[in-house]
């Protein structure tokens, strides 16, 4: 029934406009992941303080970000927002909704991370004259994003697989908008959506190496 | 000798029991059924009912078309960037769903004669000041992706140098960001200015005015190489207008004056 010639030649033809594309793309997933990580630390924080407001706040945030599909945080931001006035660009949208999903995603994994760090570091930390924080952030912190990096690898994949749902929102300049954009101009559906899927595809697995490099340097010990 | 007698007579058997060629012209008619891609999130083309029923232009069009044919019309909801996908899928076997007939475009599938026309109009937010086409320079201005109105509009902002454009998924969206004020103006068909205007779904947006691009023609459209359907779509958008039932269609759905669906000079 599939009755279809393919025309790779145009496909190819667009191929630097797609990897400019790329690149906008990669930008948003790094940006994304610095902001998520962020406050992903700072919500871990909050769990711990024993702050009843804080922890809350902390939980609801990992509630919502982890049980809502990553479609509808982003066109929360956009057109949510917006119909109460706070105007984002659909590249501040897309960026505000990923960075949402990793912050809750890596709270979680940080939770999950500190479980597997035993109290007797704490406390031999605090045996040496340290503070609460300072054993915190010289001792617990750092084991920490040792257990919970290669999980971090997992987010970060899933934050580059995720900007292509910036369509929703009216996002043109990375892969998946420039795609669509070539798709309705041309028709060549099949043609395009392969090729950007293999650049995805390429963009993550790089990552994922990147990834597995960096942690075989850092904790070779 | 026998033996051969009665396999002759077994492959002629065979060769009168199956059709030498069954185009999709041949399949629509046996199979009872026309299915038809509307875009059911563009009125007054394409919508639905408070029954949640399809209805519009596109709607009775594909209706009529069906009724020519001597079949049951299933009416298929495809956004506008699925359009091809359910063609080539075979998930439906015709396109009723305002398609702008591009060169480029007509090298993926075959198209009808134009059986519609849409002028472009200038729909915007009542705080942006804009009173007509040539304000839209240097603003945020959004349409829904892939149309003919986007495509022209994107270009026009490339052309200018200044302001932006945002492809939203759907015309729902185009007229939501409008009303918000995401995006300070946005063309689109006049037809659906004036729907989604009157409907007061989107408060705070005027139509103010033309675009200035061509009249963008829309055809039916099915596989490329599929001319025993082509040549019958051509004739029955012929017919229609022919008949009357193009004006009464318009009449209903759009009122006003009937657009002219040839272009003085040629023949296509």
């Amino acid at each position: 029934m599939f009755n279809y010639t393919f025309h790779w030649n145009q496909a190819l033809r667009a191929l630097p406009q797609m990897l400019e594309g790329a690149l906008v793309t990669l930008q948003i997933a790094v940006l994304s992941m610095a902001i998520g990580l962020a406050i992903a630390i700072a919500l871990t924080l909050f769990r711990l303080s024993g702050n009843r407001a804080l922890g809350g706040f902390a939980r609801a945030w990992v509630e919502v970000a982890r049980n809502t599909p990553a479609l509808f945080q982003i066109y929360m931001a956009h057109f949510g927002l917006g119909g109460i006035g706070i105007h984002l660009s659909p590249y501040t949208a897309l960026l505000a909704g990923i960075a949402f999903n990793n912050a809750g995603y890596l709270a979680e994994n940080f939770r999950g991370a500190l479980k597997a760090i035993p109290d007797t570091q704490t406390r031999a930390g605090r045996s040496l004259g340290m503070s609460a924080l300072q054993s915190f952030r010289l001792i617990v912190l750092p084991q920490m994003l040792r257990v919970a990096f290669l999980p971090m690898t997992n987010q970060m994949v899933w934050a580059i697989l995720m900007t292509s749902l910036g369509v929703t929102v009216g996002m043109n300049t990375d892969l998946a908008g420039i795609t669509q954009d070539l798709n309705a101009r041309s028709f060549r559906t099949f043609e395009f959506f392969a090729l950007a899927a293999v650049i995805y595809y390429v963009i993550a697995k790089l990552v994922t190496l990147a990834a597995r490099l960096i942690a075989w340097r850092m904790f070779r010990y | 000798m026998k033996t051969s007698a009665i396999a002759l007579a077994l492959a002629t058997a065979t060769a009168l029991t199956t059709p030498a060629f069954a185009d999709k012209l041949d399949d629509i008619i046996s199979s009872g059924t026309l299915r038809c891609a509307v875009v059911l999130d563009f009125p007054p083309m394409g919508s639905r009912d408070e029954n949640n029923e399809p209805i519009g232009f596109d709607v009775d069009y594909c209706n009529d078309l069906a009724a020519a044919l001597g079949v049951e019309a299933e009416i298929i909801e495809t956004p506008f960037p699925e359009r091809i996908p359910a063609l080539m899928s075979g998930r439906v076997d015709v396109g009723v769903a305002s398609t702008s007939d591009t060169l480029e475009r007509a090298k993926t599938v075959g198209m009808s004669i134009p059986y519609f026309a849409f002028e472009m109009a200038v729909t915007a937010n009542d705080k942006a000041g804009i009173g007509s086409f040539d304000d839209l320079k240097g603003k945020t201005v959004g349409a829904t992706a892939g149309t003919f109105e986007a495509i022209a509009l994107e270009e026009q902002v490339k052309a200018w140098g200044e302001g932006s454009f945002r492809p939203y998924q759907t015309q729902a969206d185009v007229f939501l960001a409008l009303s918000q004020g995401q995006i300070d103006a946005t063309v689109s068909t006049s037809t659906v200015a004036q729907a989604n205007v009157k409907t007061g779904n989107f408060p705070g947006i005027t139509v103010v005015g033309k675009a200035p691009f061509d009249t963008d023609y829309v055809a039916l459209f099915t596989n490329r190489e599929e001319y025993g359907m082509l040549n019958y779509l051509n004739l029955f958008v012929n017919q229609q207008v022919r008949t009357g039932r193009y004006a009464e269609l318009y009449e209903k759905w759009v009122g006003g004056e009937l657009p002219d669906l040839t272009v003085s000079g040629v023949y296509r």
